[in-house]
This record gives C-alpha cells, sequence and structure tokens, in this order.
C-alpha cells in the first residue's frame, strides 16, 4: 500500500500568556492511499493542530510531513491542490447559495466555470444536496450545511480530504447518514483523514486510527487491533449506595488475583478481567460477603474507550473540562462550549 | 495575473454578499445623509459662514470620515468571517494571500464611492460647489486611505481573533485619529502642540488635502504632502496584512 500521508516527529508549540504550550509532542503517521484515517482523542489533545499543520494553514515547528507526494513545508501550493479540508466551522457563504459557494470554491482552485458547473452538480447529487443546491446557505439544517462543507473540500477533486470532527453537534440521524457519504467517498479512492472525540464514530468509519492525548500518539492500529490489546472482558459495576460503598468496594476487588485493572468513578468500578464468565459469579459472591449491595453488573467486550483509559488513566468519555487540559489557541473549542457539552 | 484573477472572484464574492444584506445597505447610505443633516447646521452657527461656504469646507472632511471608517469596520466582518471558517476555506485553497486580502477590499470601495457620489449629490442640493477634476483626485486619495485602514483593521481582526479585543483596539484609535484630523472641528482652533501631533495622522493629511482638492485646486502643498504620506503607508499596510493572512488561523 502506498502512503499518502507521511509525518515524522511533527511537533508544534504556542506561545501564551501562561507559557509554552507543547499542542503537538512528535507526532509520526503513515496513512495508506485510499483509507479512512483517524485520529481519536479528547479535546485539546492536538488533533486540530496537527491537522492545520497537514493542510498548511500553520507553519511547522519541527519534523516532517509529506502529503499526496509534496512536502508540506516547502510545497504548499501543491499540498493544496492536493487536498481538501473541511474543518469543524465549516465555512460557507451564508448569503450565498449552495451552487454559489461550490463554484467560486472551485474557481479558486484554479478551475474555470465551465469546468466547475459539471462538477459542482455531481458533487450535489453525490451529497444528497441538489434539492436545495439554489436556496441560500443560511436556510440549510445542520446536516445540510455539514454536507456543503464537505462538498466543498470535495470540488477540485483532492487525493486527501482532511476532516476535523465532522459529525461533531449533528443528530444520530444526520451522523450517519454522513458516515455513509464518507464510506462512499473512500470507497472512490479518496483517502479520508478525519478527527473525532466520538468512540462509536472512529469504530464504525475508521479503517485505521490514533489516538492521541496531550500532543502524543498513545495507540495506534486498527479498531479490532487496539480492542484486542485490552485482553479480557471489561466489567462494570454500580453499586446500590454508591457514595459509602464505592470506597470500601474498590480494595476489596482490588485484591482478587483475576482484577487486571481497575478504576472507580461516580460510584461505578470499572475493570478488566481474564475470562469474565468465572470472574463474574465470583465478583457478586465476593460483593455480597461484605454486605455490598450491586444495582446493576454488567460485562462487554473491550471499547476504544477501555484503550483510551489504559493507555492514558482517564476516560475519554470524561470529555470536557479533564480533557481540556492541554487546550491549544489554534483551536476553536474555546468558543463552542456546546461541543464539549455534547462530546460526552 | 493569477493574483488578479483571485481578486476578481474575492471581489465578486464580497459584493454580493454586501448587495445581499439590506440592513448594511440601509445604514451606509444613511450615515453620511445624516452628518450632512445634522452637521451641517452646527458648523453654520460655529463658523458664522454663509450656507455655501461651510459645506465647502464640511462635506470634504465628511467623505474623509467616511473612507477612514468603512475601512477601519471591516474588521468587524473579518471576526465574523474567522469565527465561521471562512478565512480557512479561503487560505486551504491556493489563492493569493493578497488577493484574499484585497478582493473584499476593493468590494467594499465600490460601495464607498457609491456612497460618496450620494452625499456629493445631497451636498449639491444644499449649495455644494462641484469641481469635477478636484474630485475625481480626491476618490483615489480616498480610495487609498480606504485601502491603508481596511487593511490595517483586517490584520488586527486577525491577530485579536475575538470581537472583544478587536473593538477595544478599534475603539480606542479612533478617537484620537478622529479628533486629530479636523474633520469636525478643525484644527486651526487647537492649540500649537495639539496641531504638532495632528502631523503624525495620516488621516490628517488627507482631510487637509481634501479640502483643497474640492475646492478646485490640484498642485497645492497638502495635495502634494498626502500623496507623499499615503502611498507609501498604503504599500506597508498591504504588506503587513498580507503576512498577517498567510499566518492566520482562527
Amino acid at each position: 500500500m502506498n502512503d499518502i500521508i507521511t509525518t515524522r516527529d511533527l511537533r508544534k508549540s504556542f506561545r501564551t500568556r501562561g507559557g509554552t504550550i507543547e499542542a503537538v509532542r512528535g507526532v509520526s503517521i503513515d496513512v495508506g492511499q485510499g483509507e479512512i484515517f483517524g485520529f481519536l482523542g479528547p479535546n485539546g489533545a492536538g488533533k486540530t493542530t496537527t491537522l492545520l499543520m497537514l493542510t498548511t494553514l500553520l507553519p511547522i515547528d519541527s519534523g516532517t510531513a509529506t502529503v499526496a507526494g509534496f512536502d508540506v513545508g516547502r510545497q504548499p501550493q501543491q499540498v493544496r491542490t492536493r487536498t481538501g479540508y473541511v474543518s469543524q466551522l465549516g465555512g460557507a457563504d451564508e448569503l450565498a447559495t449552495g451552487r454559489e459557494n461550490l463554484l467560486l470554491q472551485g474557481r479558486l482552485y484554479g478551475a474555470s466555470k465551465e469546468q466547475v458547473m459539471p462538477r459542482a452538480s455531481a458533487l450535489a447529487g453525490l451529497l444528497d444536496l441538489a434539492e436545495f443546491a439554489d436556496r441560500r446557505v443560511i436556510t440549510y439544517s445542520g446536516g445540510q450545511r455539514r454536507r456543503l462543507d464537505i462538498a466543498l473540500g470535495l470540488v477540485h477533486e483532492p487525493a486527501v480530504l482532511f476532516l476535523d470532527e465532522p459529525t461533531t453537534g449533528l443528530d444520530p440521524q444526520s451522523r450517519a447518514n454522513l458516515w455513509d457519504h464518507i464510506r462512499r467517498l473512500s470507497d472512490g479512492g479518496t483517502t479520508v483523514f478525519l478527527t473525532t472525540h466520538y468512540l462509536e464514530e472512529a469504530d464504525a468509519l475508521c479503517d485505521r486510527l490514533m489516538i492521541m492525548d496531550h500532543g502524543l500518539i498513545v495507540a495506534e492500529g486498527t479498531p479490532r487491533e487496539l480492542k484486542q490489546q485490552v485482553a479480557g472482558d471489561a466489567i462494570v459495576i454500580s453499586l446500590r449506595q454508591a457514595a459509602q460503598d464505592a470506597p470500601r468496594a474498590e480494595p476489596v476487588v482490588r485484591r482478587e488475583p483475576y482484577v487486571r485493572e481497575l478504576s472507580a468513578r461516580d460510584g461505578q468500578l470499572r475493570l478488566y478481567v481474564d475470562d469474565g464468565g468465572t470472574a463474574l459469579p465470583r465478583l457478586i459472591r465476593l460483593l455480597d460477603d461484605e454486605g455490598i449491595g450491586i444495582r446493576s453488573i454488567a460485562m462487554s467486550e473491550p471499547t476504544l474507550d477501555d484503550v483510551f483509559l489504559r493507555q492514558t488513566g482517564r476516560s475519554l468519555r470524561e470529555g470536557g473540562p479533564d480533557g481540556d487540559s492541554g487546550e491549544q489557541p489554534a483551536h476553536p473549542d474555546h468558543s463552542q462550549p456546546e461541543q464539549q457539552e455534547l462530546a460526552r | 495575473m493569477k493574483v488578479l484573477r483571485d481578486m476578481a472572484l474575492l471581489f465578486q464574492r464580497h459584493l454580493v454578499e454586501l448587495l445581499r444584506n439590506p440592513v448594511w445597505l440601509v445604514v451606509g447610505f444613511s450615515t453620511p445623509i445624516l452628518y450632512l443633516a445634522l452637521f451641517t447646521p452646527l458648523l453654520k452657527q460655529l463658523a458664522g459662514l454663509p450656507g455655501n461656504a461651510v459645506l465647502d469646507e464640511f462635506l470634504p472632511g465628511i467623505l474623509s470620515l467616511l473612507a477612514f471608517s468603512t475601512g477601519v469596520s471591516a474588521g468587524f466582518g473579518t471576526i465574523f468571517e474567522l469565527k465561521g471558517g471562512v478565512i480557512e476555506r479561503l487560505r486551504v485553497t491556493p489563492a493569493s494571500r493578497f488577493a484574499i486580502l484585497t478582493g473584499p477590499i476593493v468590494a467594499s470601495m465600490l460601495m464607498m464611492f457609491v456612497f460618496d457620489a450620494v452625499v456629493v449629490a445631497v451636498g449639491v442640493g444644499f449649495g455644494f460647489t462641484v469641481h469635477w477634476g478636484g474630485l475625481l483626485l480626491l476618490a483615489v486619495f480616498l480610495g487609498i486611505l480606504m485601502v491603508i485602514t481596511s487593511a490595517f483593521s483586517v490584520a488586527i481582526a486577525l491577530l485579536t481573533k475575538e470581537i472583544s479585543g478587536f473593538a477595544a483596539v478599534v475603539n480606542g484609535i479612533n478617537l484620537p485619529v478622529l479628533l486629530l484630523a479636523g474633520v469636525l472641528i478643525p484644527m486651526s482652533l487647537g492649540p500649537a502642540w495639539l496641531r504638532v501631533l495632528a502631523h503624525f495622522n495620516p488621516l490628517y493629511y488627507l482631510v487637509q488635502s481634501a479640502r483643497v482638492l474640492a475646492g478646485g485646486t490640484l498642485t497645492g502643498t497638502a495635495v502634494w504632502q498626502a500623496a507623499a504620506v499615503l502611498m507609501p503607508l498604503c504599500a506597508l499596510t498591504l504588506g503587513w496584512a498580507t503576512s498577517v493572512v498567510r499566518r492566520a488561523v482562527s
């Protein structure tokens, strides 16, 4: 497989009033042609900053990056004509129609009006925009706008499409619909590089992914490989009287030899065992002997969140304030608190 | 020639956006007319001049003020575009960075000239004397000043990124620049140190030359001085603002 994106030890830091923030601390990536490659991590992990560097929007501090055969630092124009980028913010002109937006964007990439027109119509068809392509963007729904944003990123037929949190803020139905569109793009040969903080999205959509935290890659592989790293089964125990029993239950459970890892949060114990089938009855008996009431107990195959938890000691679902500690200035999330809310 | 092509595309984009925004059009037309209607009677009292002479003094100042404020307010749109991802959408294309900066400025300039024409037409109704040659050269100067303030404003917007920070900078600059330009109140009323200070204000030179040009004199000292100050300043500001556009991220 040919690699269409290659980076080695990519770094970026920002100077702020509070000191220097190392947003990206040595990221090496290889993405093959036609892959859907995902960048999973909490807000402020450095995902957007990496994307901005790969799309030539942000200068690289150190390290190298090659996209579609060209050096990002030295040949930005060549990289620009071969890549599309859809930011979290979209960026369509609201007072113009969808078609006008597409025509302008295509022409800014150097095509003539005659060349762009059929392309715009084809994209409108591909992304189910045709019906309202001649209405002003301000009248579009969230899902419709998102599809137009993606069409804008595709108007010059790029080899690589970068999507920054493409489904943030969309309702579940629009999200599933967008996933279908992204899969179809990939089937057509376009390499898709996306960031997300949705576990389900990374799991369902990506051929391969990297988990990023505080500017570093903490895990890499296919969703299946990553989940296999977390050997065994995950068991989640909810306690009836969480506040008083959790501190008691934690050391008791931790002492059991078959418990590999354990985290306690919000009155829930989350633990990993080699064999859930034998561990489950023993745990129930153990807690019963201690007089600790169980509200519910569930066993599951490991999720990507378990992978993240194992690598970083934190749950990705905690999202919000905790994950935000490494926020970098170039990240637009500052102005969009509702996005962090949705990330939970 | 790619630069010109990109400029034309972005000029067109911005012009369409301006024309589709009715609130902006109404305000754009009414503000200069209000200035004329409200300030002219005041100045008549102050200067004790007959009606025509007041307008001959005051109308060039109004045009200068319009050029200044049109330019300075350009950054508000930039902040809006930055928040909406428009700047990144444009910067990710191979479009010329100079064109991304100047295309919209030229569109706003065209609109400004339309407003200027309305102000002059209304002024003529109240006794303003038109000298065509002078007004045409004045239009060039107004355009240059508008480019300087627009480019400055856009760059400040891209650097501050937030409406609050941007507004603070712009408001902080507005008052001293307007006061020291003698647009509304003639500088000759002020003490010597104020008049010295005024010579560090580019708008002052425009206002001085505007009065001379509107009076029909094309070669006065004020005209040369304005050209000598405004043209290099325009080149400098454009160069700086283009480099800011090159680096801008939201």
